[in-house]
């Protein structure tokens, strides 16, 4: 899967900037990272509350699968992942294995190598402590609010207001299932998880810009569905790899990056060199 | 058992999180490793949200009754029209909870 790089003039470019960032980090006064933690805090509040009836279904599943309101509480605060949560729930509670569950978890989680390789030159300069944080707070939502790409000047104070209240609000949404799972029979009934379709159909349908994306996602969902109608446990694992294989092939086939080549690549790529 | 799963499940997310994020690490993904992730996201969101959408209590079911599926068609058309990832969720939660 990875490929090692020598020492290129790539890293030395990345090294003047670490430097650099590390002194303006520095020079900053806490007034100024205050107002950089509230704008990033206010930029993700949508996000955080569109969370809500999803981080109640983590915690009322959670109850109902049968974990104690200390472990399903530890699964927000700990793991931080709402959907490899929901599908690693549905797994337990069909009573699958833990190595499926953790293979199953790679690959819903696989996504956020892509996002942390987009946002390495911007992270990878600051200290540890910085790293360790926003590496951990790294979600779809807080992607999209602090990838802004190289127009905007990347500010940790700004994601990590993002990051650290898109945390509290999933974690209380969480609570607040747990609470409800406790106290409300059939809370299910509700149809809770059409927050999960809501949110996914609003972050994916964006990413269609491309026809093999279409035929990606076209190739995933039939196959997913087919695959849940026939009680196959591994569908999840089946329907995506196969829809990003058939994307990959469509593109191949039909020489669809050929005009502005390979946009993704590239992009990520000239970040590095800056 | 259940303790286990929740960190072994950390572990995996936190480090496909922060190993790219490392620069001690020279490690690189090779082009067409980027480009097979990059069609990881829409592919594993659709394949979790699908059978929410389109299975019903083990069946597949396409009538106009699933209100499911009547809102996440909503939801796409919302999502396509106005590329607002808020207005469409809440849009379509709106509706969701008024006919269901």
């Amino acid at each position: 899967m990875f490929t090692a790089a020598l020492a290129s003039p790539l890293f030395l470019g990345a090294k003047m900037r670490t430097e650099k960032t590390i002194e303006a980090e520095i020079a900053r006064t806490p007034n100024s990272k205050a107002k950089a933690f509230l704008k990033g805090t206010l930029a993700m509040m949508p996000l955080t509350i569109a969370v809500i009836p999803w981080g109640i279904l983590a915690g009322s599943f959670a109850i109902e699968v049968g974990l104690t309101p200390i472990e399903s509480q530890a699964m927000s605060a700990i793991i931080f992942a709402g959907a490899a949560q929901l599908v690693a729930l549905g797994m337990v509670k069909a009573g699958i294995g833990l190595w499926s569950i953790l293979i199953t978890t790679l690959l819903i989680t696989s996504r956020h190598l892509l996002y942390a390789m987009a946002m390495r030159s911007q992270i990878s300069p600051l200290s540890l402590k910085w790293r360790l944080t926003l590496g951990f707070l790294l979600t779809d939502e807080l992607f999209a609010i602090a990838n802004q790409g190289k127009l905007h000047k990347f500010d940790p104070w700004y994601a990590l207001g993002g990051g650290l209240s898109f945390y509290l609000g999933w974690n209380l949404a969480t609570l607040l299932g747990i609470i409800a799972g406790n106290a409300i029979d059939n809370l299910g009934e509700l149809g809770l998880d059409f927050a999960i379709a809501a949110t996914f159909i609003a972050l994916v349908v964006p990413t269609v810009k491309k026809p093999s994306i279409l035929v990606c996602v076209l190739v995933s969902l039939t196959l997913a569905v087919v695959c849940a109608v026939l009680d196959i446990q591994a569908g999840l694992l089946i329907a995506a790899l196969l829809g990003m294989s058939a994307g990959v092939l469509y593109a191949k086939v039909t020489g669809e990056d050929k005009p502005a080549p390979k946009t993704n690549t590239t992009a990520i790529q000239a970040e590095e060199t800056l | 058992m259940i303790w286990l799963m929740i960190f072994s499940m950390a572990a995996v997310v936190f480090i496909s999180r922060h190993l790219l994020l490392e620069p001690k690490l020279p490690l690189r993904l090779s082009k067409n490793t980027q480009t097979f992730l990059s069609y990881s996201a829409p592919a594993v969101l659709t394949a979790i949200f699908s059978p929410i959408v389109f299975v019903q209590e083990g069946k597949l079911d396409l009538s106009l009754d699933n209100s499911y599926l009547i809102c996440a068609v909503v939801a796409t058309l919302l999502a396509f029209v106005t590329r607002n990832t808020l207005l469409t969720t809440v849009l379509s939660m709106g509706l969701f909870f008024t006919i269901h």
